[in-house]
């Protein structure tokens, strides 16, 4: 049962990263991100050093944001001009997201900013999530109905370089697409995630678009930044394991079609709310880590740092 | 003392009658296979010319190439564990093990020890790029490679098969580094090494596994686009696969 990856150089149980993409394929499945920030840490924790584990992860978001995105598009349900103007800063994001990656690795603080930018990300968003799903179930209960999309669109509404995007019904600004898509694709090269964890509630929050179109066009997005993001990593600095990606991608696309069909029996809010939870959970455990007392305060790395 | 000298005297007055050591491996290559969990080698060796078994000891190292390591020590900032002071050591090896007759601070006294490169704690390594004390940090190196099982000493492990003819086998783990390996068996006696020889051993990965590592370093562009094509191909086969019964 053991497989001998050739750019980790070292032997794993392949039946437990299959059945690991699985899982995580099924939740990406179920509330439409790609997964990489439950599947790094996940990584780590096996014993995959962690830049290959934030390296190889990304081909596993490709896969399953690819599955979901053709679903989508057989739907009709992608903006694509929105999904390129956010490229344009995704691109960029990236190029530098890997710079600050080779950077911190050679400051030895690597592992440390991942984590705090983990719990930061995770911990903020996961809030929101909670609170906002919250208040619509309660609304929903007691028979209110909350307007999705509010007029006033107050600071977004007064940037100039606007633009119309017909599929999401909006007339805005260029720079927050822009301004999102740079600071998913730096956080992509950082923490091994395709991002839709950040990208879906700003497109619905801050961009307010519909949600009809939302996964399908964070979806679009993810697999390009993903796609760049991996060459990158793997020009830069050798770390993407190809078997390892097989092994998780075959068992991530089948999870994410199961994933899709238990989404589909519940209500929106419910989902975000469970998301909210499972965020907050990741999030909550990777504080831990960097507040509990390590069992060895040395740790070692080879090669040159 | 006395005894040391007279060992080195005898190795130099009379070599005609010095004990010897003859010593082979099992197999002088390892093949990395994807199916690879590791596997064992044994050492075997005979004595030559043997004198009496008292005060006789045979030790055998495999050291593995020299790999540069960093050392980091975290410390706790402001409620966060944040690495801080780190030393980086050139010369240690990605293997050792030791297997020996006796516990190796019984077989020779701790400068022999040093002299020869017997025992763990004949690792070391030069410090650079530190301005503190290397030594807590050198023995962070040790334990953490004995602790993933690439650092190991294991006295008392060596079987005669007769009065002069021994083995013992030497595992080698999964998480092993590619490279030249060498096999060293010493024949000690009063805390000298009276014979010693020493063998390569080469572990390299082969076939699929080697060709992809080769690529990855050589043709890295083409091999992210390979990793990105199979990651959307696959993707695309469970959507194609899945549609039907949905």
């Amino acid at each position: 049962m053991e497989i001998y990856l050739p750019v980790a150089e070292m032997s794993v149980n392949w039946l437990i990263l299959i059945a690991l993409g699985t899982g995580v394929g099924f939740l990406s499945g179920m509330f439409g991100v790609g997964g990489g920030f439950l599947m790094t840490p996940l990584l780590v924790f096996t014993g995959i050093p962690s830049t290959v584990a934030v390296a190889t992860t990304l081909s596993h978001v490709t896969a399953s944001s690819m599955s979901g995105a053709l679903a989508q598009w057989r739907k009709r349900a992608i903006d694509f001009t929105m999904a390129g103007v956010m490229l344009g800063g995704g691109v960029c994001g990236t190029l530098f997201g890997v710079w600050l990656f080779a950077l911190m690795r050679r400051q030895g603080q690597m592992d440390l900013i991942v984590a705090l930018t983990y719990v930061i990300m995770l911990g903020s968003i996961g809030f929101i999530m909670l609170r906002e799903s919250l208040a619509t179930l309660k609304a929903y209960r007691s028979g209110i109905t909350v307007s999705r999309r509010p007029v006033n669109r107050g600071w977004i509404q007064a940037l100039p370089f606007k633009m119309r995007f017909r599929q999401s019904r909006l007339y805005i600004s260029v720079i927050p697409p822009i301004a999102i898509g740079f600071a998913v694709g730096s956080l992509s090269a950082i923490m091994g995630i395709g991002g839709g964890f950040i990208i879906v509630p700003a497109m619905i929050y801050i961009l307010r678009m519909p949600t009809n179109v939302v996964m399908g066009t964070s979806l679009v997005q993810i697999i390009a930044v993903t796609a760049i993001t991996t060459i990158l990593q793997a020009t830069s600095n050798y770390a993407v394991d190809i078997v390892l990606a097989g092994l998780l991608v075959s068992g991530g696309v089948v999870g994410a079609q199961l994933g899709v069909r238990a989404g589909a029996k519940l209500r929106g809010e419910q989902l975000r709310l469970l998301l909210a939870c499972l965020v907050l959970l990741v999030g909550a455990g990777l504080l831990y880590q960097l507040i509990a007392r390590p069992l060895d305060v040395y740790s070692l790395s080879e090669g040159v740092p | 003392m006395r005894r040391v000298l007279l060992a080195a005297l005898l190795l130099v007055a009379a070599p005609v009658h010095a004990e010897d050591l003859v010593s082979g491996i099992s197999q002088d290559t390892i093949q990395i296979t994807s199916s690879y969990t590791g596997t064992d080698i044994v050492v075997f060796g005979a004595i030559e010319r043997a004198l009496s078994a008292q005060g006789r000891n045979i030790v055998v190292i495999v050291r593995g190439p020299d790999e540069p390591m960093t050392v980091r020590r975290r410390d706790r900032v402001a409620g966060v564990w944040v690495n801080r002071d780190a030393a980086r050591f050139e010369g240690l090896p990605a293997y050792y093990y030791l297997a020996s007759t006796e516990p190796v601070a019984r077989i020779a006294p701790p400068e022999a020890l040093q002299r020869y490169g017997i025992g763990l704690q004949s690792l070391t390594p030069t410090a650079t790029g530190s301005h503190h004390d290397p030594e807590p940090f050198r023995q962070a190196a040790i334990r953490y490679h004995q602790r993933v099982g690439l650092y190991a000493e294991n006295p008392g492990s060596i079987d005669f098969l007769s009065e002069t003819l021994f083995r013992t086998r030497v595992p080698v783990p999964a998480g092993v580094t590619r490279g030249q390996y060498n096999v060293e068996v010493y024949l000690l006696r009063g805390g000298e090494v009276v014979s010693a020889q020493s063998t390569p051993l080469f572990v390299d990965a082969t076939g699929l596994e080697r060709r992809l590592f080769n690529m990855a370093h050589d043709a890295p562009l083409l091999y992210g686009m390979a990793c990105v094509f199979m990651a959307m191909l696959l993707g695309w086969i469970s959507s194609v696969l899945f549609r039907r019964p949905a």
